[in-house]
């Protein structure tokens, strides 16, 4: 799985996932939704897979001396790692945001421990949405990261209500660090879950889907 | 050859389209050979290869590398077959150097002398991106590829194709001198005159199907074309297994004891294709 790794980051790793890292700065920008930080990586990662369509990757890969299911596990962990790297670059910029700007945000979740949880759930949704879409005809990027994008944007859509209209959220979680720590704690450690359980479906299922699909190469 | 002699057997490989049907391709190549798979346009050439390299699922039928089957052994097997496509280009902007690192880390049989022998024998430059090659550049990085991890059986899918006369000539040179090496090729090509100066053996696919398995002196052999002035003489029809017009009036294929006295010449291998494509019409 290293060696894969290492030939996603030294030959499928698209210029604009780490111009989209660097959207983990727009937590500097006072009263702005957040989660769509996390989108961007989203965009990142269809990048790659447009990318690998077009150089013909999976004929690569399949050359090499490995299966199908260990190719998808390589593509989804090269994903989850570009995700976990925006995660921690954005924990990064909330931590500069709450010392130098001030964690309050009117647009959403504030910069806090309970945004990198959400980011996770994001991630987690996107990934189970995207992979398995696009693995099932490898051809088609588009239309599957537009599902995965969709759910995205309902997550965060609700997230942003749920600061004003559930109780909970309003006084507890979109609240500057370290308020209610215990609280936003448990939702990282809820949402750091739902992506390792959500990362692994995503594999489970697109690596079978990929298994039993024709490819004209 | 048996499945577990020949460098790759193919048994009785089925796989069904809708408007197209694979069916019953079985052939077995012998070792240090060239073996050229031909067929026209949508006769099954891509999804043979396709299906023996498990890019495609088969209906039915059964590939073996050396024995040895893909399902279970797909480590194995691929660290002894090279597949090079001409209509495949990967990674067009990464460096050749980059390609090769990767792919080098993926091998244990990596021969670091050989990579650097076919670089130099093909004048490849490890600088250059596949965007800048020519295309009977990239078919050579891939074969220098292939050949650098040891392949034993190299497959070829239309690699002369799209490729100037000098280039062509080139790369059946390197064929050869592959083949002087000990090793299996397979080719797949429309481009029948490459095949008739390397070729040991011909497989003709035809709608589907194998219409011929020879050596090629034999397939070459057997023929013979007539040229008629005009219309087919009702006589000479009924002989041949396939007709079809030129400027000036028809050529016919006949087999060569059919064609004793009537003047006919050996034909080149697109005649022979092109006319038995036409069987059942003439």
């Amino acid at each position: 799985m290293i060696l894969l790794l290492k030939k996603e980051f030294r030959l499928c790793l698209h210029p604009a996932a780490l111009v989209m890292l660097a959207t983990s700065a727009l937590l500097l920008v006072p009263n702005y939704p957040f989660g769509v930080s996390f989108f961007y990586m989203a965009l990142g990662i269809f990048f790659i897979c447009l990318d690998g369509r077009e150089n013909h990757d999976a004929a690569f890969t399949l050359a090499l001396p490995v299966s199908r299911r260990e190719a998808v596990r390589g593509r989804v962990l090269f994903g989850a790692c570009l995700e976990l790297m925006q995660l921690a670059l954005c924990a990064a910029f909330a931590a500069l945001r709450s010392r130098w700007i001030g964690a309050d945000n009117q647009a959403g979740m504030d910069g806090n421990l309970a945004l990198i949880g959400q980011g996770f759930l994001l991630f987690g949704v996107f990934n189970i949405v995207f992979f398995p879409a696009h693995y099932r005809d490898i051809g088609k990027v588009g239309v599957p990261f537009a599902l995965g994008a969709a759910a995205m944007f309902l997550l965060i859509t609700l997230d942003v209500v749920a600061t004003y209209a559930v109780p909970f959220v309003r006084d507890v979680l979109d609240t500057p660090d370290p308020a209610h720590l215990g609280a936003k704690l448990a939702c990282l450690a809820a949402g750091a879950a739902a992506w390792l359980i959500l990362t692994g479906a995503a594999i489970r299922i697109a690596a079978r889907r990929f298994e039993a699909l024709d490819l004209q190469l | 050859m048996t499945g577990n002699d020949a460098p790759l057997f193919v048994r009785g490989l089925c796989k069904r389209y809708p408007g197209f049907a694979l069916r019953d391709v079985s052939f077995a190549l012998r070792p240090g050979t060239i073996t050229g798979l031909i067929g026209r346009n949508g006769a099954g050439k891509t999804t043979t290869l396709n299906s023996i390299l498990g890019f495609v699922h088969p209906d039915a039928g059964e590939v073996r590398f050396g024995g040895l089957d893909m399902a279970g052994n797909a480590r194995a097997v691929k660290q002894r077959l090279g597949f090079v496509s001409a209509g495949m280009t990967y990674y067009t902007r990464r460096k050749l150097r980059t390609i090769t690192d990767v792919t080098r880390s993926f091998y244990d049989t990596w021969d670091e002398a050989a990579y650097r022998r076919c670089m130099s024998r093909f004048g490849l430059d490890e600088d250059k991106t596949p965007a800048a090659l020519s295309n009977g550049m990239k078919i050579k990085y891939a074969l220098a590829l292939a050949l650098s991890h040891g392949a034993e059986l190299l497959i070829l899918d239309e690699p002369t194709s799209g490729l100037d006369p000098v280039s062509r000539e080139e790369l059946v040179e390197v064929f050869l001198s592959l083949r002087e090496e000990g090793k299996t090729l397979l080719f797949s090509t429309h481009i029948t005159g490459d095949l008739e100066k390397c070729a040991d053996r011909v497989i003709f696919l035809r709608r589907g199907a194998v219409a011929v398995d020879q050596p090629m002196d034999d397939f070459a052999g057997a023929y013979r074309l007539i040229r008629c002035p005009g219309e087919v003489p009702p006589a000479l029809r009924a002989l041949a297994l396939g007709t079809c017009a030129v400027r000036d009036g028809h050529t016919v294929l006949l087999r060569r004891e059919d064609a004793e006295g009537l003047g006919a010449r050996i034909p080149a291998l697109d005649e022979i294709m092109t006319h038995l494509e036409r069987e059942g019409e003439a």
